[in-house]
């Protein structure tokens, strides 16, 4: 494997919207029907993974779609690779309605988008060596590259910093890092416009998960390829992608280019996000962030609130939220292209406040207690 | 000093060979003071615990060599039933995963009494009221009721909780937690920690924070213990540690993480591979992967060395209670470059 995939800083226009969008999603909607009753099993339920997603991703961009567990953000990137089938909306790819797309009108459009998966240590096949692994996305879309396929998985070995005398061997002679290089390397193996990464670096330790995202931003950089980057790191998506989207509970509730996500949130539901990261402060004199700690977890999907789905763990929720939903609007203050869904939202900054936002009634009462005594 | 760990050598015999997990680690706590240790997966951070709390695996693991000083008994001398007593009632451990250190079948309720029931002697009726206590201190919601449902009613969060009161539940001197935050969602995670560090002020108790995350221990943490293939390799308060890291690995892992204010750069990346415990490099075990190394770090085992940032430190190598201490020949110039 290659020493160092340090490189250099990044040029160029990299926090400009592309002109040309590359996928596009529509209303985006799945809902998982719950079965149940007896003797006659019927739907009496839905899971709301998804509801309502808007999103765009343009040609050799790289879009993060951040949130916590349960809000849909996998979901969404199973339903744009289509192993999902949406129960509702419009998915277009390159000018094309995919969204409920045969597998036969699919063929053309799978080699151009590919995933890499969260467990390198499921997704790969133990029986197969890292040669056959590579190569099967290759004979499966009948591609012969120049020089045969046998050379050109040498060639992505070598791209994602692994030895290409690798070839032979088994998943299971090589690291948690490494394995996620080969399956890189398999989503590379047929030149895709689109990968969709799916928590790509949350499974590996804290050195390897740098070299693993190096190499990401080498390859989105340097083969231009547009990525989803899906993960629950808001750091790590910093890094990584020039535009952001904040999911609660299947929605949207905020999306803009890195600056706006980072430095000028506007939903409260981020400005809790980023402030419950816990960070390591190097410097004396950096400025105080502000501290909001949320009470309880996501609600259920199944009966999610009425209105505004952050309105139950939401500071400023009044009884407008309750009954009408907020859309996603590019909401006064906010510059093009950042859009905010709430009805009441927070200054841009993210400054330490006056006073801390304490909603965890156990910390409320710890403190009260600390204070007196 | 509440613990104090000497010097502890552990090994696991496995069919492919000897794996040395912990390879002389010594670090200790005093009560009202967290301890954290940070290590990546293999460092041996979570090796070191259990055989702390004397639930290391045995056979394949091996305790090879050192002490345990628990309030002033070496716990590794003791009979298995004195040890059962320190369990529980002198330190408590809080697991990763909620889910699966807790029994699916039992209510919670039945599962904090059985605390009373087993260590205190108390009735069922008496340990359910204690259960209901408890859960109301780590402020769940309607104890009342929830003392009678199943661990999976619960959410990850609330689970964590549970866990927590119940290594609260017979007021220990000394709580280990082992990546309490991992499995939780960052909002979910600030809550848990902020709700651990309030209690452990509350108890006045010793906490041993076990993690790989840099940022979960700035804001809890009065010192930080770095762990490399079963060694400490720095030792310091958690200021000076941010500030200006005095061994490479921790210059390495400090520089590797990803963080809010920085967009778009290339990370650090620490190269090459954690080593492998069944050969573990010759000299200084981070030497492969060093930017510093030399002839001397690829010959010599550094020994634990006295830091100082300003002047010269009283002894070369380290006392046992030195307040820095780092595994690295070159700490002055890491410290200073």
């Amino acid at each position: 494997m290659s020493d160092n995939l340090t490189l250099p800083a990044q040029q160029g226009p990299a926090d400009v919207t592309p002109a040309e969008p590359l996928l596009e999603v529509q209303g985006l909607t799945m809902h998982f029907p719950i079965y149940g009753g007896f003797p006659i099993k019927r739907k009496v339920g839905a899971v709301q993974a998804v509801d309502g997603v808007d999103l765009t991703v343009g040609v050799g961009e790289s879009v993060g779609l951040v949130g916590e567990s349960g809000c849909g953000k996998s979901t969404t990137g199973r339903l744009i690779t289509r192993l999902l089938e949406p129960s509702a909306g419009k998915i277009t790819y390159a000018g094309r309605d995919i969204t409920h797309a045969s597998r036969r009108e699919m063929a053309p459009v799978r080699s151009e988008i590919q995933m890499i998966f969260q467990d390198p240590y499921s997704s790969l096949n133990p029986r197969q060596t890292v040669g056959t692994i590579i190569k099967s996305p290759m004979e499966v879309n009948g591609i012969e590259p120049e020089g045969g396929r046998e050379k050109r998985v040498r060639e992505l070995l070598e791209l994602v910093g692994l030895n290409p005398e690798h070839y032979n061997r088994f998943p299971h002679e090589f690291s948690g890092g490494q394995r996620q290089r080969i399956g890189v390397a398999r989503a590379l193996a047929l030149n895709p416009k689109l990968i969709v990464a799916d928590e790509p670096v949350s499974a590996l330790d804290v050195s390897i998960q740098a070299q693993v995202v190096n190499l990401l931003k080498k390859v989105q950089e340097e083969l231009g390829i547009a990525f989803l980057f899906i993960a629950h790191d808001l750091a790590v998506v910093r890094h990584f992608s020039q535009r952001v989207a904040v999911m609660y509970l299947g929605k949207v509730v905020e999306v803009g280019d890195r600056d706006a996500i980072y430095n000028r949130p506007r939903h409260p539901y981020t400005h809790a996000l980023l402030s419950a990261v816990p960070e390591v402060e190097m410097d004396d004199d950096a400025e105080p962030r502000e501290r909001i700690r949320l009470s309880g977890d996501v609600p259920s999907p199944i009966h999610p609130p009425s209105g505004c789905r952050f309105r139950t763990r939401c500071w400023k929720a009044q009884d407008k939220c309750a009954t009408e939903e907020p859309p996603l609007l590019q909401i006064s203050g906010n510059r093009a292209g950042h859009l905010t869904a709430c009805h009441f939202p927070e200054e841009p900054t993210t400054e330490a406040r006056d006073e801390d936002v304490i909603l965890d009634p156990a910390l409320q009462a710890l403190e009260g207690s600390a204070d007196q005594g | 000093m509440l613990l104090e760990v000497r010097d502890l050598h552990v090994e696991f015999r496995t069919r492919d060979g000897v794996a040395k997990a912990v390879n002389g680690v010594s670090y200790g706590v005093d009560a009202g003071e967290t301890l954290a240790v940070l290590g990546e997966s293999g460092s041996g951070k979570s090796v070191t615990a259990q055989a702390i709390m004397g639930i290391l695996d045995m056979p394949p693991g091996r305790i090879t060599g050192g002490e345990i000083l628990f309030q002033d008994r070496d716990l590794l001398t003791l009979k298995e039933e004195e040890r059962r007593k320190v369990r529980g009632a002198g330190m408590a451990m809080i697991f990763q995963d909620a889910l699966s250190s807790l029994n699916p079948v039992l209510s919670v309720g039945e599962q904090l009494g059985e605390m009373f029931v087993v260590h205190r002697g108390m009735s069922r009726k008496d340990a359910r009221a204690k259960a209901v206590e408890l859960m109301d201190h780590v402020r769940i919601p309607a104890a009342r009721e929830r003392v009678k449902q199943y661990p999976h009613q619960f959410s990850g969060g609330m689970r964590q909780r549970i866990m927590i009161a119940m290594a609260l539940a017979l007021e220990p001197a000394l709580i280990i937690a082992d990546e309490p935050t991992t499995a939780l969602d960052v909002t979910v995670q600030a809550q848990v920690m902020d709700l651990l560090a309030e209690l452990q002020r509350e108890y006045d108790m010793g906490l041993i924070l076990i993690t790989h995350d840099l940022g979960v221990v700035a804001d809890v943490a009065d010192r930080i213990a770095v762990m490399y293939a079963g060694r400490i390799v720095e030792q310091a308060p958690v200021h000076d540690i941010y500030k200006a890291p005095a061994h490479p690995y921790t210059r390495g892992l400090l520089d590797s993480i990803p963080r809010l204010d920085q967009k778009g750069q290339e990370l650090y990346a620490i190269k090459g591979l954690p080593p492998n415990l069944m050969a573990i490099p010759p000299g200084c075990a981070f030497n492969p992967r060093c930017p510093m190394a030399q002839e001397v770090c690829r010959v010599d085992v550094p020994p634990l060395y006295e830091v100082s940032a300003h002047g010269e430190p009283e002894h070369v190598v380290a006392e046992p209670g030195a307040e820095r201490v780092s595994a690295c020949h070159f700490w002055r110039e890491c410290l200073h470059g």
